[in-house]
């Protein structure tokens, strides 16, 4: 069973976090995350996309570990990694 | 000793020229062959740029941008959607060795904001920095920053609202809901504002570039010199116009 959605998230006082993704039996299909935040480097956010495919929907401590693996070497600006984590579980939670 | 930079004063261009022309600087610094510059400009045919993580279907009204003849630009930088009205809007890019400027990122935000502080204020008006990247005039909006940066180089580039037009620019942004629309018309209006708003009068572009330009003599304590664009920078800018930012790949890349 395939799944479309779409999650905004809204930092508080902050930047807006919109989800798209695809789900297919209870995983990852596809995913991209945009938004109005600063990520450095940009192009990083592919990378990020790539490493959450596959990924089980319901764990959380996999999508944790990436985010916090991911942004240990980057540089992000209106958003913290735990505003990546709430707007992902977000938009999982409506799969 | 005071530093100089070069300035290239304010030129109209298109969408795609005017984004591939910052590249094209950020590129030529990048490689030690181009100066600490700044550049003033204005978009013709008006233009949305999209920050460079926005969904360009998500948020732009493509339909509506052709019935008004508004082009649609990504950027390399984050940040939000900007309508860049040809008659209503000034937008600046200062393009430097990364040394120049503060390492933390939201300092040079400072910094760099602190040009336009300056220069809105030799126009009479009473502006502050807002951090993250925002420029305010009585707690309203008046200047929208981004800032990118490659290997030693730093590129930031916003919009300075002259007059605004909030209707259009919801005819071409999207808007999350559609219901609320009004609501959030009547919103923007009540955050959002401009040197006309602020000084209840015209103010000529050239009046503003030229503000701005002490403004950013004063902040960055360097002298702004009159140059141009190097061959180099202009056959790399044709290039990036051409290959890269009108093309549908980059454009709805995501």
């Amino acid at each position: 069973m395939k799944n479309l959605i779409k999650f905004e998230y809204k930092v508080p006082g902050g930047k807006l976090i919109k989800i798209f993704a695809s789900i297919k039996n209870g995983f990852i299909e596809e995913i991209k995350i945009t938004g109005d935040f600063f990520l450095h480097p940009e192009e990083s956010i592919d990378e990020l996309e790539e490493k959450l495919k596959g990924v089980k929907i319901d764990d959380e401590t996999k999508i944790r570990n990436i985010l916090t693996e991911f942004f240990k070497s980057k540089t992000l600006i209106g958003a913290t990694a735990e505003d990546f984590l709430l707007a992902l579980k977000g938009a999982l939670n409506r799969a | 000793m005071i530093e100089e930079w070069r300035l290239i004063e304010l030129t109209i261009n298109d969408a795609y020229m005017n984004m591939a022309i910052d590249e094209a600087i950020l590129t030529m610094i990048q490689k030690g062959k181009s100066p600490n510059t700044i550049r003033f400009y204005r978009w013709n045919p008006s233009a949305v740029s999209i920050g460079y993580f926005q969904s360009l279907i998500d948020e732009v009204n493509v339909e509506a941008c052709k019935q008004l003849n508004v082009d649609i630009v990504r950027r390399i930088t984050g940040g939000g959607a900007v309508y860049h009205d040809y008659n209503g809007e000034i937008t600046y890019s200062v393009i430097a060795y990364k040394e120049k400027l503060p390492e933390d990122i939201l300092e040079s935000y400072h910094v760099l904001c602190n040009g336009i502080v300056l220069g809105l204020k030799k126009l009479g008006l009473n502006p502050a920095f807002k951090p993250i990247n925002d420029i305010v005039v009585n707690g309203k909006k008046i200047s929208g920053n981004a800032q990118t940066r490659k290997l030693n180089a730093i590129l930031q580039h916003g919009t300075i609202l002259i007059d605004v037009d909030v209707e259009k620019m919801f005819k071409v942004l999207k808007v999350s809901d559609e219901k609320i629309k009004d609501k959030m018309i009547k919103s923007v209006k009540e955050r959002v504002t401009s040197i006309k708003n602020e000084l209840g009068k015209e103010v000529n572009f050239n009046e503003v570039a030229e503000a701005l330009k002490k403004g950013f003599e004063e902040a960055l304590n360097i002298k702004l010199s009159l140059g141009k664009l190097t061959e180099e920078e202009k056959a790399l800018a044709e290039k990036l116009k051409v290959e890269k930012y009108s093309t549908k790949e980059w454009l709805y890349k995501r």
